[in-house]
């Protein structure tokens, strides 16, 4: 009997790969609630000849970026809106990836993260056959319908109108060209009651991997982490009791969270900004998609460059030099759960009290502390049944569990 | 922990920073801020550094800043230089009609397109003066050309240097001679030592904030000290700072923000220019301890690079 646990796969070149991200539509056919883009618009398309230059400027700068392979990472708004552009760009990068000899040739990725609504088409179908072997593409939604609808809403005057039944029928296609896709759920305060239900739902549409957070911002109420805690428990007892946990994976569970963390060698960045590179319709380069304008609530877009005049290594510098200590407070440095509370860097400029990325947003600290303690009983459960149906516990879990 | 209070007496005080003289109309402190900023340095046991612009203060207030023990920082081009702590020279083009003399410190403000003048101005005041500082001004904008300038500049005023101490003359020069004296970062730290109280009444960071975003105040004198994010100005929280021992360099906060938008983090030229005169320091070191022990605490190790954050992967 096969008593394994599916675990999530390591994304593609884990660690070695640059992500280059290109902003090529601030439009969207839906207004999620939850969006974080608070500057979409539809007049900001990216202009082919903005994207040539990027290109060409990245793959003359060869040097600079001496990643093993690349990402190339297109997002909106729905970057399938884009679907032309996208295909021109795409053979560009190979053509020139090519012609030039460049060391990423043969090592890159296109990546997609789509609302999934126009993924049947034909111009995106015949993207996805041309280039099927170098694609990554995950489609968004967020468990029932009750729950996708909530918040994944159309953009369109009057009545609010929910998306699910536009996505849903493109997950069979979707699953049938991307077997092992996952997709990705945004929890905010009003989706806590469904969250059990909605990956469960992912799970018997086919879908293995289900890749799930609570927001970031500071939106979440009183009890909101009683009742964030209760669903995880409950999800965990759907998941073993029905031996899920052998071919689906949900990231809400994890063995690794929930540990306190060394000051000094385990003070790393968190974030990957400043380490990626993401393009908007103007040809601005910034450290993260988060830093572009169109992202932010309260503060001034931060700009590490351009297609002309390149990248200033200056405006680098604080985001390459950034460790968990420094921009930590005392409390999340002295926390006894502190692996695994994550924090996005935009948001913590956003949210910071000066124009930094040197002050951690701790809006999430009692939703972290109840996934710790789901996460706990999750893991404590589950090894107790693999023991008790003679599965032997591997080493690595010991450290989970509390004695 | 604040130490120094600084008072920019007129909106055009002279700068002793990298920042420039504002060329706005003057614009004075008022008396009741101005005994109201002496007040609150008195209580939180401050010392306090007054910056004059070029033109002669009113007598109400020149009562009012001798009601208290602090340093005057004056403008070479003041009408009156005399009672001065520290004489700034703003612009190489004014250091020939300087009275130079033992009892004052000297700062000299200059940008790259003089500073090959140096050596023959410290050759004429070495056996004058006790003390000068240099502020290149225009650091920010070094090309590598301007590195490999600065670094012969200091070189030879180095040689300079070395031979009047083992003269018996310890001359100091900031950039060679800071170095070759310290254990540890002995930088600007304002906004952690040191807050400007400024015309508008206002607490700041420093001249340089105060002057390119007034509207950035940091509380007041009846109200106290409010900064917020005030560990950024702290050495523990700069990152590359932390793990630097270009203890000289000035760690200019009000550069770091313009040129990599964040306090806490310098610039590539700020860090090579920093390392440049920490070599050009432990060569004089090295020769002036050819003849004998001097400063024997300090050690000033070879190093294989000229920013530290090259070497941020091994962090």
């Amino acid at each position: 009997m096969d008593y394994s646990i599916k675990e999530t796969p390591e994304s593609w070149q884990e660690g070695m790969a640059k992500n280059i991200t290109f902003i090529v539509t601030k439009d969207c056919q839906l207004a999620c609630k939850y969006c974080y883009l608070v500057g979409k618009n539809t007049k900001e398309r990216m202009p082919w000849e903005v994207a040539r230059q990027a290109i060409d400027y990245i793959l003359d700068h060869e040097q600079d970026f001496p990643e093993e392979s690349v990402i190339w990472d297109f997002i909106g708004g729905e970057p399938f809106l884009e679907i032309d552009l996208i295909d021109r760009i795409c053979d560009y990068l190979k053509t020139e990836m090519f012609r030039r000899n460049h060391h990423w040739f043969d090592s890159y990725r296109f990546s997609f993260s789509t609302n999934g609504i126009n993924y049947h088409e034909e111009k995106v179908q015949r993207f996805i056959a041309k280039n099927r072997e170098h694609l990554s593409i995950g489609i968004t939604i967020d468990g029932t319908e009750r729950k996708h609808d909530m918040n994944r809403i159309w953009k369109v005057d009057g009545a609010e109108r929910g998306s699910y039944a536009d996505v849903v029928r493109n997950i069979p296609l979707w699953l049938s060209q991307f077997p092992d896709a996952g997709t990705k759920v945004t929890i905010s305060s009003l989706d806590l009651p469904y969250i059990k239900e909605s990956v469960l739902h992912l799970y018997a549409l086919g879908i293995k991997e289900v890749n799930i957070n609570v927001v970031f911002e500071d939106v979440w109420q009183s009890g909101d982490d009683r009742l964030f805690e209760d669903q995880l428990m409950s999800l965990a007892d759907a998941i073993i009791d029905n031996d899920l946990y052998r071919h689906y994976a949900c990231s809400f569970f994890s063995e690794d969270i929930g540990k306190p963390m060394d000051s000094k060698t385990d003070n790393g960045n968190w974030c990957g900004a400043g380490r990626m590179l993401a393009i908007d319709a103007a040809g601005d380069f910034y450290p993260c998609t988060r830093f572009a304008q169109y992202s932010l609530r309260e503060k001034k877009a931060i700009k590490i460059g351009n297609i002309h005049d390149g990248i200033n290594q200056n405006r680098l510098r604080p985001f390459l030099t950034l460790d968990r200590c420094t921009q930590s407070p005392q409390e999340c440095i002295d926390c006894e759960m502190a692996s695994g509370c994550a924090w996005c860097q935009g948001e913590n400029y956003d949210a910071a009290e000066t124009s930094t990325v040197y002050q951690r947003a701790t809006a999430i600290c009692k939703m972290h502390k109840a996934r710790v303690r789901a996460n706990n009983y999750y893991w404590n459960k589950l090894f107790r049944k693999l023991e008790q149906m003679g599965e032997e516990r591997p080493q690595s879990k010991l450290t989970t569990v509390k004695c | 922990m604040l130490k120094y209070l600084v008072i920019q007496l007129d909106d055009t005080s002279v700068s002793f920073c990298h920042y420039p003289t504002a060329d706005t109309a003057p614009r004075m402190i008022s008396a009741s801020d101005l005994r109201k900023g002496i007040l609150f340095a008195m209580k939180e046991n401050l010392n306090i550094q007054f910056v004059y612009p070029q033109r002669s203060l009113p007598d109400e207030y020149l009562s009012i800043i001798d009601s208290i023990d602090h340093t005057k920082i004056k403008p070479s081009t003041a009408d009156d230089t005399s009672d001065a702590d520290i004489v700034v020279i703003d612009g190489m083009e004014h250091a020939a009609d300087v009275a130079w003399g033992s009892e004052q410190i000297y700062i000299l403000r200059t940008g790259r397109a003089r500073m090959q003048d140096i050596i023959p101005l410290i050759e004429h005041i070495k056996h004058i003066i006790k003390r000068l500082n240099i502020v290149i001004t225009d650091i920010d904008t070094f090309t590598q050309h301007d590195f490999t300038t600065y670094a012969e500049v200091l070189h030879k005023t180095g040689e300079i240097v070395e031979k009047e101490y083992l003269a018996g003359n310890a001359v100091q020069i900031n950039l060679l001679t800071d170095r070759m004296m310290l254990t540890s970062m002995n930088n600007c730290n304002a906004g952690h030592e040191t807050l400007t109280l400024a015309p508008d009444g206002q607490f700041h960071i420093c001249p340089a904030f105060y002057l390119e975003s007034p509207d950035e105040s940091c509380g007041d004198p009846e109200n106290g000290v409010s900064i917020r994010n005030a560990q950024l100005y702290r050495l523990d929280h700069a990152p590359i700072c932390r793990r630097c021992d270009s203890y000289q360099c000035r760690r200019c906060v009000w550069l770091n923000r313009h040129t990599t938008l964040e306090v806490n983090t310098p610039s590539h030229e700020q860090c090579v220019a920093a390392h440049i005169e920490r070599e050009a320091s432990r060569l004089t070191l090295e020769g002036i301890r050819r003849i004998g022990e001097f400063m024997p605490d300090v050690t000033i190790p070879e190093i294989d690079y000229n920013d530290p954050f090259e070497k941020h992967n091994n962090w």
